[in-house]
């Protein structure tokens, strides 16, 4: 029991102050992806919306639909056009609509 | 008028009862058949009012003198007999449960073609244990005893076709009859050493017998009487006689006839064999212990409700026994207010016992009516469809599981509080022995109580498991018989100084010592034969718990009016709909002591499934059983049939059928009858 | 929550009501438990809601705040009704992880796929599963303590450094 306790002082305090101050292993953290525009074609399009098997991803006219709630972070766009998907490092996602949470993404300024 | 006429009208009315029940049924019409069960019972009843009657009476009146019948008759000698008060209790008792069971009988009975004989049988066993009773002397005591357990034979034997029935009366028949041989061998020994054949006068020249010859007298009585009285290992008849007679027939085998071994018991312990070293009475309290929590080990491993009524006699048993060997104790290392207090205490316990186990049974019988079976786990929520028999079955519940304020929660603490005094013994060993004991009966109490809420919860508290739990109907059910019961526990428990008063009396007759204020102070408050050890007084806790329960009704009356909340579904859990099988079973609820004491148990598990081959490991419904063994058939009844089956067979050359040889046999016998006779 | 008052209002009144101590009831709708460890992970020592004045209790009737997981299954439908109904008001729903904002199950005659078919939801938080950091960004924003982020997060990356990509 002592030695626990002694383990325990030596190693002092290990909970988390979020949210008052930032927490360092945040950046570990799986994220949805963000989406580079300008690697965005149609085809990579809807080679990313073929890919995701959650149906988070749906190709509109001129945008990509990214429904951040139906993402989970499986990293598969990512692996199929590394150039075009990177990991956004988000982690604080909480949404008061469920609106907020589809997001429109531009694709490359290109006559399909 | 002493209580002898009490007990001879007793027998008359009962005597009558035989021809009146040997010929009902053996008219034609419906219509006599029941006259016939209800003339039988009303004269039952009237008996067994005069016998409680003369019971009770004879506890405070004392020993009467030996009244002689008749001179050389076809018993053997004259019929003597003798009202003692070690036997008022029980004949108080036998009066109460005799009342009880006539109130029961018209109608739990349909008069048909066996009734007629059952009936008849049953008032013969009532005269039987009423001349047991009031025996004076040895011969008198045998011969009422084996009509007894004849009729009790017969008794059991309600349905001679069915092989279960068949089987239950002869466990019950063999099992009498091997005890009464040793009873026939004790009697025998003190008999000729002493030179009287009646009871008192064996008693009273019971200090001229050799200290081995009484010892031995004593030991065989205590198994043959244990046979009667279910102590371990003993007591094997009493889970197959009991679910296979009818209700009433069951309610007075517990009731009554367990309690006749026990009184011999306490005959040979404290009348005829006394005195006695320690180490009968510690055999007897160590049997006692270990009897009682056998029994309600195995009373919890099993569903049919009368076969666990039937083990919970067992304990009971055991519980009287210790009490009674406690005493034994106590009298040799010269504690004499504790002896009579563990003796008072013993014989309270059996009226107790007596009145709430004929109850149990007797609902039981009403349950098995009302829903066609004995299986707890197919019964449930009768609560409801049988609302009168629940109540009372719920009163007879609480005394058996000793919860105050009822009978045997007073009872059981007279019991403990004696053993507790262990230390007054002066050696340390007997002294560690009687806290063993008691310890054992804790944890008896403590199984009591969960097997009670068992039997109490399952088959009628929760939903019905079953179509005939669901549909079972109070119509036509007898509730008067007992109801009257139920009073009679509480009044046993309310009054209890009364009783007591009463029971010290008889302790003074048969022990000589006088406990008057060293068991009731005053007060209504009941000690234990020492001023500085406890207190407790039973009719003030009864009006305390009752007040104690008024005052949340009270504050739920007063508050309700003034309450302007919204009503809303209770929070269930979130379960869409309840279904029976949600339920505890029998089974499961007594799975944790099942597992515990899985040594004595020693189930043999089987599983099956009726497919194997699914992909998806479906099989349809699975079959798990785990039948307890019966370890007392299987290690000690059956090795010992088989080695006198092999014995028979040794001897089986002499029946050889050759009718030269049984010529021999004679001419040899006639020859060795000359040559003894010559010498 | 009463649909009477603008978002602000309601904000203002769930930060008066829970703002010190907010009682959480959770709700497995048939998820995969995963999302349960993260939040059974929220009472242990590293993450400890104690800290923020949240506690779990499994009686909604004493509940403020139910958080839901899983794609709501059509066997589920009834109890989850019986346990939002039990919960006095007022009261927020907080559905938590994929499943339950729509993706991985689609509507089929097994599911509803998402919770809001059945409970009407006021927080959505997005994983799968959620961390315990998620979890108190989203129990922050239902009691009005913290801001929501995710409105002006754009999920679009210009060219760059690349950024360090954690391990799916």
């Amino acid at each position: 029991m002592t030695l626990w306790f002694i383990r325990g002082l030596r190693r002092g305090v290990v909970t988390t102050r979020y949210p008052a101050r930032p927490d360092a292993s945040a950046r570990f953290l799986p994220a949805p992806p963000a989406f580079r525009p300008r690697a965005l074609t149609a085809a990579t399009a809807d080679l990313l919306a073929a890919t995701c098997p959650s149906g988070a991803l749906r190709r509109e006219e001129r945008t990509l639909l990214f429904d951040v709630g139906r993402c989970t972070a499986c990293g598969r766009c990512a692996a199929a056009a590394p150039d075009a998907v990177t990991s956004s490092g988000a982690f604080e996602l909480a949404a008061t609509s469920r609106s907020v949470l589809i997001k429109e993404i531009p694709l490359r300024g290109e006559a399909p | 008028m002493t209580p002898l006429d009490c007990y001879y009208i007793a027998a008359g009315a009962w005597a009558v009862a035989v021809f009146i029940g040997l010929l009902t049924g053996q008219g034609g019409r419906a219509w006599q058949g029941r006259a016939g069960l209800r003339a039988c019972c009303a004269l039952s009843a009237l008996g067994g009012a005069a016998a409680a009657a003369g019971g009770g009476w004879s506890l405070l009146y004392g020993d009467t003198p030996v009244v002689s019948l008749g001179a050389a008759t076809v018993t053997g000698g004259p019929v003597q007999l003798q009202a003692t008060s070690l036997a008022g209790v029980f004949a108080a008792l036998l009066g109460v449960v005799a009342v009880a069971i006539a109130c029961y009988a018209p109608r739990y009975h349909k008069p048909s073609r066996g009734t007629g004989l059952y009936l008849g049988a049953y008032h013969v066993a009532l005269l039987g244990c009423l001349a047991v009773l009031a025996a004076g002397g040895m011969v008198t005591f045998l011969v009422a005893w084996e009509t007894m357990s004849l009729a009790c034979y017969l008794l059991i034997l309600r349905h001679p076709r069915d092989r279960a029935v068949a089987s239950g009366a002869f466990w019950f028949l063999a099992l009498s009859e091997a005890g009464f041989l040793l009873v026939v061998a004790a009697f025998v020994i003190l008999s000729a050493k002493t030179g009287f054949t009646t009871l008192s006068g064996i008693a009273a020249h019971a200090a001229a017998v050799p200290g081995g010859w009484r010892a031995a007298a004593f030991l065989l009585a205590l198994v043959g009487f244990g046979f009667k009285a279910g102590l371990v290992p003993l007591h094997a008849w009493l889970p197959e006689a009991h679910p296979v007679a009818p209700a009433d027939g069951s309610a007075f085998l517990s009731g009554v006839v367990v309690k006749l071994g026990v009184y011999g018991i306490a005959l040979f312990a404290f009348r005829l064999a006394p005195p006695l070293g320690a180490w009968p009475g510690l055999l007897v309290m160590g049997g006692g212990a270990v009897t009682a929590a056998i029994g309600i080990l195995y009373a919890m491993a099993e569903r049919d409700i009368k076969r666990f009524l039937a083990y919970s006699t067992i304990e009971n048993a055991g519980i009287i026994v210790t009490a009674l060997g406690a005493a034994m104790i106590f009298r040799a290392s010269g504690q004499q207010a504790l002896y009579a207090l563990l003796l008072i205490a013993g014989i309270y316990h059996v009226a107790n016992h007596g009145c709430y186990k004929t109850l149990l049974f007797l609902e039981a019988g009403v349950t098995e009516h009302a829903t066609g079976t004995r299986d707890m786990d197919r019964l449930g929520g009768l609560v409801r469809r049988l609302p009168r028999s629940a109540v009372i079955a719920f009163a007879g519940t609480l005394g058996i599981a000793a919860l105050p304020p009822l009978n045997g929660f007073v009872s059981e603490w007279l019991i403990f509080q004696g053993l507790f005094q262990g230390f007054r013994t002066g050696s340390h060993l007997t002294g560690i022995l009687i806290v063993l004991a008691a310890g054992t009966l804790g944890l008896t109490g403590g199984l009591a109580v969960y097997a009670f809420v068992r039997g109490f919860g399952i088959p009628y508290l929760g939903m019905p498991r079953t179509r005939q739990a669901a549909e079972a109907s109070e119509g036509g059910q007898p509730v008067l018989g007992p109801a009257l019961l139920a009073v009679v526990c509480v009044a046993l428990s309310v009054g209890a100084p009364v009783v007591l008063f009463a029971l010290s009396r008889m302790a003074r007759t048969v022990t000589g010592v006088t406990l008057g204020p060293l068991l009731l102070p005053g007060n209504l408050t009941v000690i234990p034969a020492h001023t500085d050890f406890a207190a407790f007084s039973p009719t003030y806790l009864s009006v305390f718990l009752v007040c104690a329960l008024a005052v949340p009704l009270l504050i739920y009356l007063a508050g309700r009016p003034r309450a302007g909340s919204a009503r809303v579904p209770v929070w269930d859990g979130g379960i869409v709909s309840f279904k029976p099988r949600m339920q505890y079973s029998a089974m499961t609820f007594s799975a944790p002591t099942r597992v515990t004491f899985d040594a004595l148990y020693r189930p043999s598990v089987s599983v099956s499934r009726p497919a194997d081959d699914d992909p998806a490991g479906r099989s349809g419904p699975v079959h798990y059983a785990a039948p307890v063994t019966p370890a007392f058939q299987r290690y000690l009844y059956r090795p010992l049939v088989r080695a006198l089956e092999w014995l028979a067979d040794l001897v089986r050359p002499v029946q050889s059928g050759d009718v030269n040889l049984y010529l021999l046999y004679v001419f040899v016998v006639i020859l060795l009858a000359y040559l003894l006779g010559a010498v | 929550m009463t649909t009477e008052q603008t978002p602000q209002e309601l904000r203002a009144a769930i930060a008066r009501q829970f703002g010190r101590s907010l009682h959480i009831r959770t709700l497995d709708t048939g998820s995969c438990a995963v999302c349960e460890q993260e939040i059974r992970l929220l009472a242990a020592p590293h993450y400890d809601l104690h800290r923020l004045g949240f506690f779990f209790t499994p009686a909604p009737r004493h509940a403020d705040l139910l958080l839901v997981t899983g794609p709501m299954i059509r066997a589920f439908e009834v109890a989850a009704r019986k346990t939002y109904d039990a919960m006095p008001g007022p009261k927020v729903v907080v559905a938590v992880g994929a499943c339950a904002l729509g993706g991985v199950y689609p509507a089929d005659p097994f599911t509803h796929g998402t919770v809001d078919a059945v409970l009407p939801v006021d927080v959505w938080i997005p994983g799968c599963p959620p961390s315990p950091l998620a979890l108190l960004h989203g129990l922050g924003v239902a009691v009005g303590r913290l801001a929501e982020k995710v409105r002006d997060l754009t999920f679009t990356a210009d060219d760059g450094p690349e950024r360090e990509r954690a391990i799916p």
